[in-house]
């Protein structure tokens, strides 16, 4: 019994001894994943060891700030007809399963149909799809009803979320993707194997020594859930972790001194999103067009800039974002700070100050997102400064969106996105818009949006996207204010991360740790 | 045979309480915003998708359909699926029940009985410097917010003097078994267990320093003094004992919330019990999982307070049952 004690001991010991042998990756994350298989619903805790076990057809990083529509994953290349009804895509031909099968353009069929079938979330991206076929093995030919320039992008975005290859032999008698052994147990085709879930606690993973592109970096990845953002932040601190995502971001009052430290390299990521604000078209006072202008006119976002985020968030003037340069129209511009200008138009809008000291009221709303929460901060006193009874109204997350789509708000708060493909305007702005939860509704702008995302010549589609942001720029449904700057902190030493440059078409995906290396004292 | 008559007849009640309960909770969990459909489908899905969803979980019934056909699972024993995981509610509430019992019975324990210890040291001898201080300690720990606490904790104890781990309950690549295990659970242990109880400490030294003074006043104790009891003897046989009934209350009260009351110290310590199955159950409106949560915590106030009532006939033999 004695000597049955001391090895165990001896063998606690050993571990960390071993583990120094090897580069093991401690990535935080907020959620507990709900499953470990992505199909069914998009999961926040899931996505990181999903996209590290799956692989996807194609896919997207964060190398989409650099303007790219789509980066290989399974998919080695692809090709699109003249007409753009027809994908053909060029598999990898030594991708392997986990179990060592061969992976083949029967799994991509097989998931991709069956996606469709169960109308997962992901089959809103193949809602164009009129057929998949597999010619051989390494080949899959989507083709397409109709022209949708946005089509591979989008379906590259989204694979991150819900749209990775499933193994046909093990999921063929499973009924969707949501029963069956291989839910919490998944076999994969990417860079880290499934080794336990210790369900309140981590996810383990381990090196796929076979995979495709050669083995990665780290050996062991392990996802923790670490719910408060302090307690991550601390951690750390003390040095549990080397990367600290932009999802626990510190206060951004904290970043110059953070800047100063040289145990801490503060990664800056530009993104395809902006921070914006949406207005209720329905409301009495914001359904009038000079009222929405005043309120552009009463948006001062340099002293946001200032108090909210120390001067380093790039003021939002146009109808799109600079990472996604190429589309932007520079003459709509929306205007600078003017508050006279903005009490003029008010009055001229017929909304005077009224006996109470007020012109009319509205509520201003928005995700629970730290940034969203200080520009509607500052928002709320720029308005009641130019006589509008602005007040804060705060909901979880969830109550938020639902009462967004509802549209059981004044002004909220928004997200709006640019990228990977302009076609993304059409979401925002047309009348049946998905992220339209204004109310806005402009014949031209359908029209134009509808058909831009059909034209495969560039310039044709620059010029009409153009038009369109003169369109919203003139209507003001809603209101750029920043572009979003995603802020995370990275040891020294440690690369690769998503948000990095040299992460950027090696990471496979905006959760993908593939092209991670820790410094060479840590192996 | 009255005893066993008595506690059966509690048993009993308990069914019709906890249907009540679970009217209530469904209520309340109905007439909270947000819709689960969009929680399950993701932001921007099909519209078709999301009708779907609601028709596969039930959600497009009438409320009280809906309750009716919660209320008839739970006859046949089953508290459901989970919303977010589609596996059996029950499983994932048992799994998580031993780190909420671990890590709340030792706070617990762990507080009551220094707790009272201290209260009746300082019962002794009123007034002292001693006894102001203490006293003053325990009105601030009883005030602090356990998450606060549990934070500057950490802060100390893992940032700074990197002597203990800072959360979770085991180390990821630790011993899985065996004696290393043990250990690599009690460090993990020692710093919600201080946040916990703290907490409560404070509370149970105040509770015995005043109940252990009064009953120090009473009658009967000047008498055993006068009869030459050692002063020992008369604090542990009539003082102590007499003083029990209130901290017993309390006690027990507090036992029922054994699973509840670590809700704020396992988030912060990213302890895997109950509390934290419930926070995360509440942010994605699992409503299975919150009902069963809340059922199985109102079964344990119940029971808890069943238990103290029997205490009660131990501790006083006056309270005839």
């Amino acid at each position: 019994m004695k000597l049955r004690t001391s090895t165990i001991l001896a063998a606690a010991t050993l571990i960390p001894a071993m583990a120094l042998a090897e580069t093991t990756l401690v990535m935080p994350q907020q959620d507990e994943p709900r499953t470990l298989s992505p199909a069914p619903s998009s999961d926040t805790g899931g996505h990181g060891p999903t996209s590290n076990i799956y692989s996807h057809l194609v896919v997207m990083d964060w190398g989409i700030v650099e303007g790219v529509a789509a980066y290989p994953d399974l998919a080695d290349s692809w090709e699109v007809s003249e007409d753009g009804l027809t994908y053909t895509f060029h598999l990898n031909t030594d991708a392997k399963w986990h179990d060592g099968e061969d992976v083949t353009s029967e799994d991509v069929k097989f998931t991709y149909d069956r996606i469709i079938e169960e109308g997962y979330t992901f089959s809103s991206f193949l809602r164009d799809v009129a057929s998949i076929e597999t010619p051989d093995d390494d080949t899959v030919v989507i083709t397409l009803d109709k022209p949708n320039m946005a089509f591979l992008p989008m379906m590259a975005q989204g694979a991150q979320w819900t749209g990775k290859i499933y193994p046909e032999h093990l999921w063929a008698d499973q009924e969707g993707f949501d029963t069956g052994p291989y839910v919490n147990e998944p076999v994969g085709s990417g860079p880290f194997k499934f080794v336990r879930w210790d369900r309140g606690s981590a996810v383990v993973l381990e090196a796929n020594e076979d995979y495709f592109r050669g083995p990665p970096e780290v050996d062991t990845l392990i996802f923790r859930t670490i719910p408060d953002a302090n307690v991550a932040r601390a951690e750390f601190d003390a040095g549990q972790f080397p990367y600290l995502p932009f999802n626990y971001a510190p206060p951004w009052a904290e970043a110059p001194m953070l800047e100063e430290d040289p145990n801490i390299n503060v990664v800056y990521t530009p993104s395809h999103f902006s921070r914006d604000i949406q207005l209720n078209l329905n409301h009495e006072a914001l359904g009038n067009p000079l009222v929405r202008e005043a309120i552009a006119y009463a948006m001062d976002r340099e002293e946001m800039n200032r108090l909210a985020f120390n001067g380093s968030w790039t003021p939002g003037y146009y109808a799109g974002v600079s990472s996604q340069a190429k589309w932007i129209n520079e003459d709509a511009r929306f205007p600078e700070h003017d508050a006279e200008r903005a009490e003029e138009l008010l009055d001229e809008a017929g909304f005077p100050v009224g006996d109470d000291g007020w012109r009319f009221s509205v509520k201003v709303t928005g995700p629970n997102i730290s940034d969203c929460t200080a520009i509607t901060e500052i928002l709320v006193r720029q308005l009641r400064d130019v006589g509008i009874n602005a007040e804060l109204d705060r909901f979880d997350q969830s109550t938020w969106f639902t009462r967004l789509q509802e549209k059981q708000f004044d002004i909220s708060c928004y997200f709006g996105r640019y990228g990977p493909d302009p076609d993304a305007y059409r979401e925002h702005f047309s009348t049946d818009g998905a992220r339209n939860f204004m109310s806005y509704s402009d014949e031209e702008l359908d029209q134009l949006a509808a058909e831009a995302n059909t034209i495969t010549d560039e310039a044709t589609r620059q010029e009409m996207y153009g038009r369109i942001q003169e369109i919203v720029v003139r209507d003001m449904p809603y209101i750029n204010v920043f572009e979003e700057q995603k802020m995370s902190l990275v040891r020294p030493g440690w690369t690769g991360f998503a948000v990095m440059e040299d992460g950027f078409n090696e990471s496979i995906s905006w959760f993908g740790v593939y092209a991670v290396s820790g410094p060479d004292d840590a192996e | 045979m009255r005893l066993l008559r008595y506690f059966l007849f509690r048993l009993l009640q308990m069914f019709p309480i906890a249907l009540f309960i679970v009217v209530i909770n469904f209520a309340l969990i109905h007439m909270a915003p947000g819709d689960v459909s969009i929680l399950l489908a993701g932001e921007g899905a099909d519209p078709q998708y999301m009708e779907e969803v609601r028709q596969r979980y039930g959600l497009d019934l009438p409320l009280y359909q809906q309750l009716g056909a919660y209320i008839g699972q739970l006859l046949q024993g089953d508290l459901g699926l989970s919303f977010r995981t589609r596996e059996p509610v029950i499983g994932i509430i048992a799994e998580r029940i031993p780190a909420t019992l671990l890590l709340a019975g030792t706070a617990l324990v762990l507080a009551s009985v220094l707790g009272v210890i201290i209260g009746a040291v300082m019962a002794r001898r009123p007034g002292s410097a001693m006894d102001t201080a203490v006293t003053t300690l325990s009105i601030s720990l009883f005030s602090i917010p356990v998450f606060w606490l549990g934070l500057m904790l950490i802060l100390l104890f893992a940032v700074t003097l990197r002597w203990l781990p800072s959360s979770g309950m085991v180390s990821i690549a630790g011993p899985r078994e065996g004696i290393g295990y043990i250990l690599d659970v009690a460090m993990h242990m020692i710093l919600p267990v201080l946040s916990l109880s703290a907490i409560w400490l404070g509370q149970y030294v105040r509770l015995s320093r005043a109940s252990v003074s009064e009953t120090l006043a009473e009658p009967y104790v000047t008498t055993a003094r006068a009869i030459g009891f050692p002063e020992r003897r008369v604090m542990s046989r009539f003082a102590l004992r007499n003083a029990m009934l209130p901290i017993v209350t309390v006690l027990g009260l507090e036992l029922g919330l054994l699973l509840s009351g670590a809700v704020l110290t396992e988030t912060v310590f990213s302890w895997p019990g109950l509390g934290r199955l419930i926070y995360e159950a509440i942010l994605s409106r699992d409503t299975p999982v919150i009902m069963g949560a809340f059922l199985i915590m109102s079964f344990t106030v119940m029971l808890a307070a069943l238990l103290t009532d029997l205490l009660y006939a131990a501790l006083d033999p006056r309270v005839r049952l």
